[in-house]
């Protein structure tokens, strides 16, 4: 195992699904790595698109899982969007999973002028993208946020359609440009890096994703390494455009090289 | 074009052969190719909803005349063969239900030919194309269709799709479109769908209906496109798909028809002409000047 080009990190990002936890189950080797990272004095934060449960049910999920966690580590895309939505006065049709719509509580919904997607599971009904679908294509200058663009997920081992691929069909439909909100957006990974205090040529992003974790990290200047669990295929180890700067096993992998790579 | 094809038969060809080519050549730059074959579009061509299109009755009759091989190509997502010909029947129309090419029966077509057995995503009216192809066990599935079926255009069932595809099953679209008109307003067509699959599984989509080549061509069997012609009234899918395949399209003016649509597509439409019956004179009367030989 070659180590890492970079040897001054200071911060690490991690993906949740796939990288710390496959459906319930907690992947083995995991909860010890994001321990090593911390007593090590790394700066960690946890950078997740998931959009189907809350902020606090995921940390409940996490510490079941033995993982020591607190609510400030996550870094989900839905307060990023709700503070937009507040920013620019828009009033969102939401097509989301029912377990986060508390978060959105506080936001005016009548009269939409804007859709909203996340990752909807069995939301995503014909009927429902067919209600999103009108309000964009009755829209003047249609406005559609997707809270990330990831194509699957690994769930238990079965892969899911992701958000992504809603986002694409409703971009088709009603010919419209989706403005993603979440990996691999950079200002999200910037945003998340600026809380730690560390710059992205300092940072490692751990994903299960060699697009959306990988790549956008890379795009903005982090160390980006690809784990082979989750929703990892052989093929992604090809991806034409996005290079991994290294491809383990599983995040316990990843630790033990990013130590092993600090000067 | 004399030099292309005096060079196509080299220097030392003998002289009977480079007359017989030298006529078809000539016959060709007035756009009087011998046609071997005819594709007709249905709606908006043939007839619009309920209605024949005026004359269009006699003018098949007419056309059928000259024997040349015709084949009633359409895009349908729920229409088995059987429908349409039923309607086109109680319209007044002769011919035979082998000679109807939908978009549904190029699908079951090229499933039969590669030997696929389908996840089918299709309107249950449409099964009936299927026969044989509709019954089989999802861990014997090697292909995804898809057409119009909002009721099994829902997350558990796209799932399903996805993981065939991931697996290296084709994906087959009946046709491409983003919505249509339902009766409550518009809805979403397969297209948005099929994006979505090619976009989870990052694959490309075979497109089996008009405008592709392939729809063409699989109407055509053996037929060389550059002899056959097609008729239809939209510029895009009926005119321009078929030219791009080497066809001459002709152009109606009736059914979804807009004044300026001749210009939309380059090349323009080989012929431009009001309606079906019109279409067919200009064919029979081509016919008869290249003698019908050849």
């Amino acid at each position: 195992m070659s180590l890492l080009k970079n040897s001054r990190i200071g911060g690490v990002l991690l993906d949740i699904t796939g990288v710390l936890k496959d459906g319930g189950i907690a992947i083995p080797g995991s909860v010890e790595a994001v321990r090593k990272l911390r007593e090590a004095g790394l700066a960690v934060k946890l950078v997740t698109n998931e959009t189907q449960i809350t902020r606090r049910t995921m940390v409940s999920c996490l510490v079941n899982l033995g993982y020591s966690v607190q609510e400030q580590d996550i870094v989900p895309p839905c307060p990023a969007l709700i503070s937009l939505l507040q920013h620019e006065n828009l009033r969102p049709h939401l097509l989301v999973h029912p377990n986060v719509l508390p978060e959105f509580e506080a936001i005016d919904q009548s009269n939409p002028n804007c859709v909203v997607l996340g990752d909807a599971g069995d939301n995503f009904t014909y009927e429902n993208l067919n209600k999103a679908f009108r309000i964009l294509i009755n829209m003047e200058k249609p406005r559609l946020f997707s809270l990330g663009q990831g194509r699957y997920y690994s769930d238990s081992e079965s892969l899911m359609l992701d958000v992504g691929v809603f986002t694409a069909a409703l971009e088709y439909a009603a010919d419209v440009k989706a403005e993603i909100i979440g990996k691999p957006q950079p200002e999200f990974f910037r945003s998340a890096l600026r809380d730690m205090g560390v710059v992205p040529e300092e940072a490692v992003m751990v994903g299960d994703d060699v697009v959306s974790d990988v790549g956008g990290a890379q795009n903005c200047g982090l160390t980006g390494v690809l784990v082979r669990t989750g929703k990892y295929r052989p093929v992604d180890e090809k991806h034409p455009t996005v290079h991994p700067d290294a491809i383990v096993d599983d995040l316990a992998h990843a630790v033990n090289l990013i130590l092993k790579s600090r000067k | 074009m004399l030099l292309e094809c005096i060079r196509s038969i080299g220097w030392k060809c003998n002289i009977t052969r480079l007359i017989t080519r030298l006529k078809e050549v000539i016959r060709m730059a007035a756009g009087k190719v011998p046609v071997k074959a005819v594709l007709i579009d249905l709606s908006g061509t043939l007839h619009v909803e309920d209605t024949a299109i005026p004359g269009a009755v006699d003018a098949l009759k007419r056309l059928r005349h000259s024997n040349i091989p015709i084949k009633f190509v359409t895009n349908t997502t729920k229409e088995s063969r059987r429908c349409l010909y039923e309607r086109l029947i109680g319209l007044g129309f002769e011919l035979k239900e082998g000679e109807i090419w939908s978009s549904l029966w190029a699908a079951q077509d090229l499933l039969r030919s590669r030997n696929l057995q389908p996840m089918l995503m299709v309107d249950d009216a449409a099964l009936e194309d299927f026969s044989g192809l509709t019954d089989f066990k999802e861990e014997e599935q090697n292909a995804v269709v898809i057409g119009l079926a909002p009721n099994m255009f829902n997350y558990s069932q796209l799932n399903k799709a996805f993981r065939l595809l991931l697996n290296g099953a084709p994906l087959i679209a009946i046709h491409y479109g983003r919505y249509y008109k339902r009766s409550d307003g518009l809805a979403l067509g397969p297209g948005p769908f099929v994006r979505g699959l090619e976009y989870a599984a990052d694959c490309r989509s075979e497109v089996v209906g008009k405008p592709s080549s392939a729809f063409f061509q699989s109407a055509l069997g053996d037929t060389d496109p550059a002899h056959a012609v097609m008729i239809g009234d939209d510029v895009r899918d009926d005119i321009g798909g078929a030219q791009a395949l080497g066809m001459r399209g002709f152009l109606v003016q009736t059914g979804k028809y807009r004044p300026g649509d001749e210009s939309r597509i380059s090349p323009s439409p080989a012929v431009v002409c009001s309606h079906f019956p019109e279409a067919v004179d200009i064919l029979l009367k081509e016919c008869a000047q290249s003698g019908g030989d050849l």
